[in-house]
């Protein structure tokens, strides 16, 4: 199913959403970015770039590349730390971190804090921003940014790469559209606990799916710009297969037209899973597994655009 | 004929021993149950706090005895508290969940405070219980909480549970333990009224006493002079016990937390087999559990 379906025209007047404090309690407004964390920050870099994004900035004191295109910002942390903590041990890339955009970050940590969440020790360096962080599924953090209207976070942790425009446009209106969790065997009702207690996100019934890879539950965050709200899919294993693994594994980008963008991907070198059960159609389509573990989604979408 | 260890091992697979019943070192305790056909144990905190090898030694020696760990015990007066007090709570309690995360267990016990500092207001509970289960939920760690006969607010499992009911998180449930339950006297009955999805863990244990009156005896009784099911007075309490949760559609595990001054000085075999006794007593003469015995039907003998 496609979001065309949802904004149907044959009501009076559109149903509006219902928003307010307590329904988004941290004034959450989208993401601010994904992060991988890997010690092949080369290689996942040129994954990247193949998926239209530009390295636009480094870190000021740490292993830390800042790619974007259009709105959307992917942070490669080769920090030798953070990647040892976040992959477990192992050699591939994860997504270490999201980082969400929030009206008052210290509001919006405390009141995650106070209902039982992890805090996790940050080290800003000198004249760095604190950005406050909590414990998310497998070794992943949720960082909180208030610091996304007047001036970025980027403006002060990060040196921008010279001769390279500060802001690529998106490739095919590419933006973000959601991330997918794997969690483990019966594991469901605790996540969406989590996530509607912290976070105020809301269960989309199971008649509401998007692109082509509709497994599991779908939890959507509310945001003060209704544009910004994001999915997150939480998927368990199959029954009877063993793997209680949990961990961000996919982050999947909306386009207004998938053909097209698939298309415009294809030409910069991306391949698609292209097989009887899984290939592109006008819903979505799924990339191949890039590195043993980075692999992008695209979800048929028109809401932020390029 | 006496069946196989492997027979045993099998007909006493949702039964285990909490490693408090037993003394000595935390890998003699282990050999002990393993010898006795258990395959889970219940651990306590200061068995991998007191290893001489420290934390990562004990986890490593709970990791090779091949034992699963069917709970982590205990977080103590954790409800209820606020300001500092709530706080250092809060930091026991993360000690405590990444000890149970290190250890593989997937569920922590959490008993009903008894502190005189403790708000009697059952949503304040609830909300603390919540917290709790937040804190548990990224470790994947389900809060069992059980109301203790001597706790200062809740002190049976029936207020356990609507508090289980108001904080309603599905990684927080109940924690059963017998002892309690006969020593307040609860009413089987109401067993019928809980949801056997949110029982978390059962403990078993009984004592020699018909009456305990006042909350020091119960103290004194449950730390010092339990006894393993079958061998106290409450045998037939017990059983039906295990009989409505068994009805009711308990498929969780029991453990057995005998508190016991004379088992402390015993040899740890001979413990070892009276709650194996007890397990096979439970599993086949109440529940009648129909499980294959393997190496029972045998076409031809041994060469």
């Amino acid at each position: 199913m496609s979001d065309l379906l949802l904004n149907t025209s044959d009501n009076r007047e559109p149903l509006q959403a219902s928003f307010s404090d307590a329904a988004n309690p941290l004034g959450l407004d989208g993401i601010e970015f994904i992060e991988y964390a890997t010690r092949q920050p080369q290689a996942l870099g040129q994954v990247l770039e193949m998926m239209g994004f530009r390295p636009v900035a480094r870190h000021r004191s740490r292993e830390v590349l800042l790619y974007r295109q259009g709105e959307l910002n992917i942070v490669v942390n080769a920090h030798t730390a953070d990647t040892q903590g976040a992959g477990h041990g192992s050699d591939l890339p994860a997504i270490s971190a999201m980082a969400l955009r929030v009206r008052d970050a210290r509001a919006a940590f405390r009141y995650v804090i106070e209902r039982g969440a992890w805090s996790v020790p940050t080290h800003a360096e000198v004249m760095e921003l604190n950005i406050p962080a909590i414990h998310g599924a497998g070794g992943s953090r949720i960082y909180f940014v208030d610091r996304y209207k007047d001036f970025s976070i980027y403006d002060v942790d990060f040196v921008p790469i010279p001769t390279v425009d500060p802001r690529p446009p998106a490739t095919a209106g590419i933006h973000f559209f959601g991330v997918v969790q794997y969690i483990g065997p019966e594991r469901t009702n605790d996540w969406i606990a989590f996530y509607s207690e912290l976070f105020g996100t809301e269960v989309i019934p199971d008649e509401q799916r998007f692109g082509i890879m509709p497994k599991g539950t779908l939890l959507r965050t509310p945001a003060l710009d209704t544009s910004q709200r994001f999915m997150l899919q939480l998927v368990e294993p199959p029954l009877h297969v063993h793997d209680a693994q949990e961990k961000l594994q996919r982050i999947g980008l909306g386009v207004p037209d998938v053909l097209a963008a698939v298309q415009a991907l294809r030409a910069l070198g991306v391949e698609f899973v292209e097989t009887a059960a899984t290939h592109t159609e006008q819903r979505g389509a799924i990339s191949k597994t890039y590195l043993g573990s980075v692999v992008f989604e695209l979800v048929h979408s028109q809401r932020g655009g390029a | 004929m006496r069946p196989t260890p492997a027979a045993i091992s099998e007909a006493i697979a949702g039964f285990g021993m909490d490693t408090i019943t037993l003394a000595g070192p935390l890998e003699a305790k282990l050999a002990a149950m393993k010898a006795a056909g258990f395959s889970q144990v219940m651990l306590k905190a200061n068995d991998i706090n007191g290893h001489p090898g420290g934390i990562d030694a004990a986890v490593a020696a709970v990791k090779a005895s091949g034992l699963r760990g069917t709970g982590f015990q205990v977080l103590r007066d954790f409800e209820g508290l606020s300001g500092h007090l709530h706080q250092y709570k809060v930091d026991i309690a993360k000690a405590m969940l990444e000890m149970c995360a290190a250890l593989g267990c997937k569920v922590l016990l959490a008993c009903s405070s008894t502190s005189t500092h403790a708000s009697t207001d059952l949503d304040h509970l609830a909300r603390d219980l919540r917290k709790l289960a937040m804190l548990a939920l990224p470790l994947g760690i389900r809060i069992a909480y059980e109301g203790l006969s001597w706790g200062r607010t809740i002190n049976e499992f029936t207020t356990a549970w609507d508090v289980v009911c108001r904080a309603d998180c599905p990684n927080l449930g109940l924690g059963i333990d017998s002892f309690h339950i006969f020593a307040a006297k609860t009413s089987l009955d109401e067993i019928d009224y809980l949801d056997p999805s949110k029982i978390f863990l059962v403990q078993l244990s009984d004592f020699m006493w018909q009456e305990t009156r006042t909350f020091e005896e119960r103290i004194t009784t449950a730390r010092t002079f339990r006894v393993f099911p079958g061998e106290g007075v409450h045998s037939e309490q017990l059983a039906d016990l295990v009989l409505r949760l068994d009805r009711l559609g308990y498929a969780g595990d029991y453990s057995f937390e005998v508190f016991n001054d004379d088992y402390q000085q015993m040899p740890l075999p001979m413990v070892a087999e009276r709650g194996q006794r007890a397990a096979l007593w439970l599993a086949e003469d109440v529940l009648r559990r129909s499980v294959p015995l393997p190496n029972q039907m045998r076409l031809k003998p041994m060469g």
